[in-house]
């Protein structure tokens, strides 16, 4: 026990300095030695808090698009017997490998080739249809895991006792709930945070406000105080889910070492098959239609040179962005175990994690400079380590959310029965802990990667001089780049990200097998 | 074994010591595509390892301003090359910049530097329409800046948001030349007239070259290229004959306050100032040389050729600050 509790006190101490205390130092600053605070408070009017109920109502809207469409089709991939459901669940992931910024263009570009349709550009429309398209596949994975989890026996006996409605009011979602919970507060605070679809469709909500002041009117401390309220929001959030799932009657039970029932209905399969289809089709086909005929509207030779400019790029942004995915597991790992079989208080953790989670980007990346950007600190800040650190900060919350809901479904009495067992906290941890939570660790490992491989925001404004990133890459050629080099540049981005995950599911693969995962 | 090894690791840790090398640290708004084939040039030229934060216009060049902002205590960044004269004037004003006068500038004209030596100018862009030719004949196309509050232009105009780049610029530049007055008028009846706001100039582009709009204004590089690309648009330089002109940018380069590789900089400096380095960027970019005597592609105007706007450089950065209250309001009610 101690020696955990040691490792969990140093991951909290190794976080707390190196990732979260830059950000405190910036909040404090603007609060407490800012000289211009009472100007700034001024500045704060009716119009602020508008503009933030605006973006609350939005982000609330998209997240429970992408929950409900997500839980729809969880329930057909992972709990029908959907002819090619597992290559369904890997297509259906693909909106979440593209930055939503290229999805917005490739939807515009869809709308005007198709009906010249101009408005769309700016429209509420758009901003909702990119970021639901975008986040479903979050929510998906999400409750997806949650439905896999519910064991056979359980469903198999509600149906004897009643029918499959009273069966999924009653036992599914109640089993669900808190990952549809899960999903909808980080579908809502991804929604919330993000800058460049609005800023696309030109819908003015909090995080354009938060950069404009930052942009254009150098009001750092102001854009700072500003961003407290996103922070202050998203905590409320999390700490009412807390709540909430303290007095939820949940319970815990149904492992993936035991079978899950999967539906065969004819017609359940049909419909489910339509509707899969359908999804794939608005979500994927139609923006990479737009997006591949404009790759090669000027020939394969633009392939070719987005591919040569992208080649001094790779090696570092994979290998950073495997590093910061490994740390970031660790880290989501030890904060669930901790929450949920050791019962321990986590919340500072987690409330670091979500800070750091749900502060724009900017404001991260200019606390990082002047935290870091001192002398007897270069070794982190004219180094890789700065971005690594961006990243764990960046997407340590997702995984922690990840792993604490999986942890969550396996059963507490695992544990309870080890104990009296005699077998110690630590083996209880990797002889069963891990190998049960295992499908979840590599779902968080991958979308931590992914996430941080096409990460922008925060590395653009830390990234070491002299070093090539792959989003920094395209970002900054595609301004004035010919629209096919930049689509094009786009296609191979997701075509790497598409291999690596490949690979990484085939070594996944054979590691499951060893330890009886083989139905994975 | 133990010396030998000792030996060998001093060997290694000495070579490592001396084998530092000279390198000057660049941060850049100016488009990747653009500023890196002129750095490399640098470095072979020279041998000094050249470093570079890019940015673009597209993110408003957020990254590299803020981040120079931030680093004033602590400069990591030894030179700063701008597109336009806005962001460079942003520094000086927060004491970020050091004098360099280059000799490479002496033929440039006072016009274009500043005149405590703080930024210096290079290769200009100007403000341009742009227009569909499969929207506008040339007949219909606008002559003149104020011709866009017509109703012939109403919804079929855009410009990038004039809160960033060159846009904001544009309109100070509008502010000093006008008065605030008529220029106030003028923008409300921009508004009036349906005006699109796009997110960038580049946007702008697109947005012509697709015809979501029949005309735009944009920089000259981004025309340009457009035009490059085989896009089927025209150019005109708005103002010409009994107005104002057209506002032209140069790309403006400073060192920076206390950098730690302040000789190369001034190096650095000294290469992009010069005559070889203008020739390259009109051949890339279509940006119009500031020394004379630089060959210019066929088709790409010399500064000689366009009337210019006449504006003190300094003053009009000055004004930016002073709408820019007004122009948020402006751009997002």
């Amino acid at each position: 026990m101690k020696r955990y509790f040691t490792f969990y006190s140093l991951l909290l101490l190794l976080f707390t300095v190196f990732v979260a205390l830059p950000v405190i130092y910036t909040l404090f600053s603007a609060f407490f030695t800012n000289p211009n605070l009472a100007s700034d408070l001024s500045q704060l009017d009716f119009s602020t808090f508008t503009l933030l109920g605006k973006s609350i109502l939005l982000a609330a809207i998209i997240a429970a698009m992408a929950v409900l469409i997500g839980t729809g089709l969880a329930f057909m991939v992972y709990k029908t017997q959907l002819p090619l459901r597992r290559f369904l669940r890997i297509i259906l992931l693909v909106p979440l490998f593209i930055s939503p910024y290229i999805l917005a263009g490739a939807w515009n570009g869809f709308f005007f080739f198709i009906f010249e349709n101009v408005g769309f550009r700016s429209s509420y429309f758009g901003l909702v249809l990119v970021l639901t398209t975008v986040y479903t596949p979050l929510a998906m994975l999400i409750v997806g895991s949650a439905l896999a989890n519910i064991s056979a026996q359980i469903e198999e006996s509600a149906l004897m006792l009643t029918n499959a409605k009273t069966m999924i009011m009653r036992i599914i979602i109640p089993l669900i709930k808190p990952a549809l919970l899960s999903s909808f507060v980080l579908v809502f605070i991804f929604s919330i945070s993000n800058f460049a679809v609005p800023a696309f469709f030109g819908v003015k909500v909090f995080t354009t406000e938060i950069f404009t002041q930052f942009s254009a009117f150098y009001k750092h401390s102001f854009a700072i105080i500003q961003s407290v309220f996103l922070i202050l929001i998203c905590v409320a959030l999390l700490m009412s889910e807390y709540k909430y799932l303290a007095d939820a009657p949940f319970l815990s039970f149904g492992n993936r070492g035991l079978s899950t029932k999967l539906y065969s209905n004819k017609k359940l399969i049909n419909w489910s098959l339509m509707f899969v289809l359908l999804w794939i089709v608005i979500s994927i086909v139609l923006p990479f239609f737009i997006l591949i005929i404009q790759s090669f509207a000027d020939g394969v030779g633009k392939l070719q040179e987005a591919f040569n400019l992208l080649l001094p790029t790779f090696a570092d942004s994979i290998i950073l962005a495997f590093i910061a995915s490994l740390i970031t597991v660790i880290i989501g790992f030890t904060v669930a175990y901790y929450q949920v079989w050791q019962k321990r208080n986590v919340r500072i953790f987690n409330a670091l994690m979500l800070l750091i989670f749900v502060i724009p980007s900017t404001v991260f990346g200019i606390s990082l400079i002047k935290f870091y950007n001192h002398p007897e600190l270069n070794w982190i800040y004219s180094t890789y380590a700065i971005i690594i650190i961006a990243f764990v900060g960046k997407f340590s919350f997702i995984a922690a959310k990840l792993l604490t809901n999986a942890i969550r479904q396996i059963p507490k009495s695992l544990n309870d029965a080890a104990q009296i067992a005699g077998l110690k906290s630590y083996q209880i941890v990797l002889k069963i802990l891990y190998p049960l939570a295992l499908p979840t660790l590599f779902a968080s490992f991958i979308i931590s990667f992914i996430f941080s491989l096409g990460e922008l925001g925060t590395t653009i404004m830390v990234y070491p001089p002299g070093t090539e990133l792959m989003p920094i890459k395209v970002f900054t050629i595609m301004a004035n780049a010919p629209q096919s080099l930049t689509s094009s540049m786009n296609l191979i981005v997701f075509s790497i990200t598409l291999i690596l995950i490949s690979v990484f599911s085939f070594i996944a693969k054979q590691f499951f097998n060893k330890v009886n995962y083989a139905n994975y | 074994m133990q010396k030998k090894l000792l030996a060998i690791f001093l060997i290694i840790f000495m070579v490592s010591c001396n084998a530092k090398q000279e390198e000057v640290v660049v941060y850049t708004s100016v488009d990747q595509v653009f500023s890196e084939p002129i750095l490399k040039d640098f470095e072979k030229e020279t041998g000094i390892k050249v470093k570079v934060i890019y940015d673009t216009e597209e993110t408003k060049s957020t990254g590299v301003l803020n981040r120079l902002i931030a680093e004033k205590d602590n400069p990591q960044c030894d030179l700063f090359w701008s597109g336009d004269p806005i962001r460079t004037i942003v520094l000086k004003n927060k004491g970020i910049t050091t004098a360099y006068s280059s000799p490479n500038a002496d033929e440039i004209s006072p016009v274009y530097k500043d005149k405590d030596h703080q930024w210096t100018g290079f290769s200009a862009r100007a403000r341009v329409l742009i227009y569909n030719k499969d929207l506008l004949s040339e007949e219909q196309v606008p002559k003149s800046i104020f011709d866009l509050t017509k109703a012939d232009y109403k919804g079929k105009f855009a410009i990038a948001n004039p809160l960033f780049g060159t846009t904001t610029f544009h309109i100070a530049a509008l502010f000093t030349t006008m008065g605030d007055e008529k220029a106030k008028q003028f923008l409300a009846d921009l508004k009036t007239n349906s005006i699109v706001i796009a997110t960038s100039n580049g946007d702008v582009k697109k947005r012509v070259v697709s015809g979501e709009v029949a005309c735009g204004l944009t920089d000259t590089d981004d025309a340009f290229e457009a035009i490059n690309e085989g896009a089927n648009i025209g150019i005109v330089f708005l103002d010409q004959d009994s107005g104002f002109g057209s506002l032209v940018m140069p790309n403006t380069l400073c060192l920076i306050k206390k950098s730690p590789n302040g000789e190369n900089a001034k190096r650095l400096a000294d290469y992009l100032l010069s005559k070889q380095t203008e020739a390259k960027l009109a051949i890339s970019c279509a940006q119009m040389p500031l020394h004379k005597e630089v060959v210019v592609p066929k088709g790409l105007p010399s500064l000689d050729q366009i009337k210019p706007m006449e504006i003190d450089y300094d003053k009009t950065a000055l004004k930016l600050v002073e709408i820019q209250d007004y122009l948020k309001n402006w751009a997002e009610n």
